[in-house]
């Protein structure tokens, strides 16, 4: 069997995972046709779909669609709208600040530390100015004030008749809100693992920042903690961000 | 030669008609993401389905991959059907969801769980309808998909190859595999498919 046809090949038909064909992906058993047919008798008993709830679905795609298109057009009060150019344009100046300063860190460093070993000066140096890296330490640092604000949110029983409070909840996601979506437009966001994550965070927060204005009611708390459920927030953002990473990231 | 040409032109129409959706789709013609929708769902909640088994994240990632779909579209540079681009979309996002999950552990129900096997299957014995779906949530989460894709939901190798983002050939030899790896497992079930 040839080789080439047993892995995954990356071709460029949009967005795709790597999927995992096992560790013996290139072992193909002999084929037993006796099997194969009643397999493919069997097979379509499994996982037999119900009737597709199209007007159901189509309400939630459309609610959706609407959150995503009025925080575009900053109809939502207190965010922003988001002009892409612009915001382009903030990112490479906020990346060439982060370059600048970690940059002056790394030389200052130096001129301050004691003599090192030859050897390891390069490899301390193009570690701390791997624009990567800092673009990762940013990310970290945004998804730990996220979490904060998120656990915040769900344990602010207060909030829910407390406008002063709702208020307070909604000016720090609207800080948080600025911080993912400067993080959207940067090469972060051009991380398959971290884009869906930012994205999912970026829509949940327009809501909180929507409803924040009056107290919480039922309903509206409801929508909230659907969303952070169906899209399982918390546990992507702490698997994305290990505990102490953010702060580690920062120190350095 | 007559039906050949009358099916090639019907073709064409439908591929213009797309073309023309999907172009209105561009412009943001609620209408035309309607169209879309009522044209795909049925196969994307199928595929979702069967990969997952459960209706209510079946439903999520059918809306997740519209969304995505519709957020994207000045992307679709028309080199697939819109149909096939779709596809890509809802695998990837089921097979990511489905690997988080099992990351994740316990919080969700585990994939086990979620197999179902209607009650019209060809055979009666528990036992080896046991035995079928633990061995079918075994397979390689690639070659799974595969089998379910081709052999449940009756899509062609072309279709999968697509959606996957490999080659007919892998398609195929995936397919393979996890015919033998069930036919292994459930070995000791043999007089079922031996006459």
């Amino acid at each position: 069997m040839n080789d080439e046809n047993m892995k995954p090949k990356a071709e460029s038909r949009g967005p795709r995972a790597d999927y995992d064909f096992g560790e013996d992906a290139d072992v193909v058993p002999p084929s037993d046709p006796q099997f194969d047919a009643w397999i493919e008798k069997v097979a379509p008993t499994l996982n037999a779909p119900n009737a597709a709830p199209r007007a159901k679905m189509w309400d939630a795609i459309q609610a959706a669609q609407k959150t995503a298109s009025e925080a575009q057009a900053g109809r939502v009060p207190g965010v922003t709208p988001l002009r892409r150019g612009h915001w382009r344009l903030m990112s490479v100046i906020a990346a060439a600040l982060l370059l600048g300063v970690a940059i002056d860190r790394v030389v200052l460093r130096q001129v301050d530390a004691p003599p090192a070993p030859v050897a390891s000066a390069p490899l301390a140096s193009a570690d701390s100015s791997d624009p990567s890296r800092l673009y990762r330490m940013a990310a970290a640092q945004t998804l730990t004030q996220a979490e904060a604000l998120l656990t915040a949110y769900r344990a602010s029983k207060v909030a829910d008749n407390n406008p002063v409070a709702a208020r307070q909840l909604g000016s720090w996601g609207r800080e948080v809100l600025s911080r993912t979506r400067l993080l959207l437009d940067s090469p972060a966001g051009d991380d398959p693992r971290l884009r869906p994550l930012l994205s999912d965070l970026e829509l949940v927060l327009v809501q909180i920042i929507q409803l924040s204005g009056a107290p919480l009611e039922a309903g509206d708390r409801e929508l909230i903690d659907r969303a952070l459920q169906d899209r399982d927030l918390l546990p992507r953002i702490r698997s994305a961000v290990p505990a102490g990473v953010a702060g580690s990231a920062s120190d350095d | 030669m007559e039906t050949e040409s009358t099916l090639s032109l019907e073709r064409a129409h439908q591929l213009a008609d797309q073309h023309a959706l999907i172009e209105r789709a561009r412009r943001g013609d609620a209408s035309a993401h309607r169209a879309l929708y009522d044209t795909h769902v049925e196969r994307i909640y199928r595929l979702t389905f069967r990969l997952t088994g459960v209706e209510h994240l079946a439903r999520e990632l059918t809306q997740d991959t519209f969304v995505r779909a519709f957020g994207a579209i000045d992307g679709f540079r028309g080199d697939s059907a819109f149909g096939t681009w779709l596809h890509t979309i809802a695998v990837s996002v089921t097979l990511n969801e489905l690997k988080r999950r099992k990351r994740e552990g316990a919080r969700n129900a585990p994939l086990e769980d979620a197999l179902t096997v209607t009650q019209s299957a060809p055979y009666s014995d528990p036992l080896l309808r046991e035995k079928l779906m633990k061995a079918v949530n075994d397979l390689p989460e690639g070659c799974r998909a595969v089998f379910m894709m081709h052999d449940s939901e009756g899509l062609t190798h072309q279709e999968i190859a697509a959606a996957l983002g490999v080659t007919e050939g892998t398609s195929k030899a995936q397919l393979a595999r996890a015919r033998g790896k069930l036919r292994i497992a459930l070995a000791e079930f043999a007089e079922e498919w031996k006459p």
